[in-house]
């Protein structure tokens, strides 16, 4: 997680000036996780997308914005955020 | 927006709770299920059973209550099978007998906080009896109800309730039956706290949850769940998320329900959310019973 933050991190400020920070890191426990897709289906910046085998994985860290919803609907409770201040 | 956050507009700020910040690793609960190998749950990819398991942890985790002050009663059911996972007093019972055997546990031990987790069939079809005895009796007993309108453990029988029209195995031509209002019917029982909200509006369910634990006396917390394995399935409502937002599109808040007219309030067919009805009136079951006993103890030998 912590080279996902550093990857976006603009080189300059001109060059990306409106980058993103996330504000909260999200972690998926593959083996609790059931790919039921609700987390997916809900979270309101398009976190995660679910891949081939159905399970979801984060494609914009950068959008999270720490809101919980996805942790607190897990019905496995296989998804965890954690707020970056 | 977020389709969550405008639902937030609906309701009471005061209605909402962000989780405590790392709400999950903090949890000694969560971190304790972790590591158990009962995980993960039988419950079907998706089910609102696990939703409500979390709303129950964070409750419990807010009210700051040890783990030994706790026991979780069920009955048979997905919804049943709930405490299995959880690693505080447990007692998993008869099909319909949570409320039989929390009755009888909370008069032994009435330090406890004693939670009842049944399904719409455990409380209302089998356990109904019980539902309304514990409620006339106003005995202190939290029970949390998962309605997902079906009989979802044994395949898709239809329920007390189940909506007229809807289809079960045991319905095929569709439910002729009228079901019970679970929340009207604890109401007119006796029980002093009731509310209703659904697994979408989680945070909802966890500070229900809390205030029904905390009340001493018959509590109800009816959370509004689906089963898209049976019900959905029979009845074409599609996967886990879209029963999900059908639950966000099907209900409406007591406050927004409230400045209705009273014609539209008559023809609404969403789900009402909300504290539905406090009774702080009622003397707990378990206190009264006390006075009884010192009453005889020390007046009998006069
Ligand atoms: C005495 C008895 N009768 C019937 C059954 C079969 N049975 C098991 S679960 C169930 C119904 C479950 O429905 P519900 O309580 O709504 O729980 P859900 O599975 O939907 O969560 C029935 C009839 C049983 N186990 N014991
Ligand atoms: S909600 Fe939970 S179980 Fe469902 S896909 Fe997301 S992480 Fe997996
Ligand atoms: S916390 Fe909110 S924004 Fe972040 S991944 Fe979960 S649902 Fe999406
Ligand atoms: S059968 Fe229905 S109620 Fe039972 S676990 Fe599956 S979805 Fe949930
Ligand atoms: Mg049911």
């Amino acid at each position: 997680m912590a080279d996902a933050i550093s990857v976006i991190q603009p080189p300059t400020v001109e060059i990306a000036p409106r980058q993103k920070k996330p504000r909260g890191e999200v972690i998926v426990f593959g083996n609790w996780c059931k790919g039921c897709g609700l987390c997916v289906e809900f979270c309101p910046t398009g976190v995660l997308a679910l891949d081939e085998a159905d399970h979801p994985v984060v494609v914009k860290p950068e959008n999270c914005t720490g809101c919980h919803w996805c942790d607190t609907h897990c019905p496995d409770m296989a998804i965890v955020v954690r707020r970056i201040e | 927006m977020a389709e969550h956050i405008l639902d937030a507009h609906e309701l009471d700020v005061d209605e909402i709770r962000i989780p405590r910040e790392n709400w999950f690793e903090s949890s000694e609960t969560l971190q304790k299920l972790r590591k158990n190998k009962k995980f993960p749950t039988i419950w079907c990819a998706g089910c609102g059973n696990g939703i409500v398991m979390g709303s129950l942890i964070r409750a419990i985790e807010h009210l700051g209550l040890s783990n030994d002050e706790v026991a979780l009663v069920s009955g048979i059911g997905c919804a049943g099978r709930m405490p299995v996972y959880m690693d505080f007093n447990t007692l998993h019972t008869n099909h319909g007998r949570a409320l039989a055997f929390a009755t009888g546990l909370k008069i032994a031990r009435p330090d406890m906080k004693v939670i009842a987790i049944m399904g719409d069939g455990d409380a209302l079809a089998i356990g109904g009896n019980h539902f309304i005895h514990a409620a006339r009796r106003n005995i202190g007993i939290t029970s949390i109800v998962i309605n997902n309108a079906i009989y979802g453990m044994t395949g898709g029988q239809y329920s007390p309730t189940t909506p007229i029209g809807k289809q079960a195995t045991t319905a095929p031509y569709g439910n002729i039956e009228p079901s019970f209002p679970l929340c009207e019917l604890a109401i007119a029982a006796g029980a002093t706290y009731v509310a209703r909200s659904t697994v979408y509006h989680v945070l909802e369910l966890d500070k229900y949850i809390e205030a029904a634990i905390r009340k001493d006396g018959f509590s109800l917390v009816e959370a509004v769940s689906y089963c898209h394995t049976t019900y959905g399935r029979l009845n074409k409502f599609g996967t886990a998320p879209e029963m999900m937002r059908d639950l966000k599109k099907n209900s409406i808040s007591k406050a927004a329900y409230e400045k209705l007219s009273a014609k539209r309030q008559a023809g609404n067919s969403k789900i009402v959310r909300g504290v539905l009805h406090v009774n702080d009136e009622r003397e707990e079951f378990t206190k009264l019973c006390r006075k009884l006993t010192e009453q005889a103890q020390g007046g009998g030998r006069q």
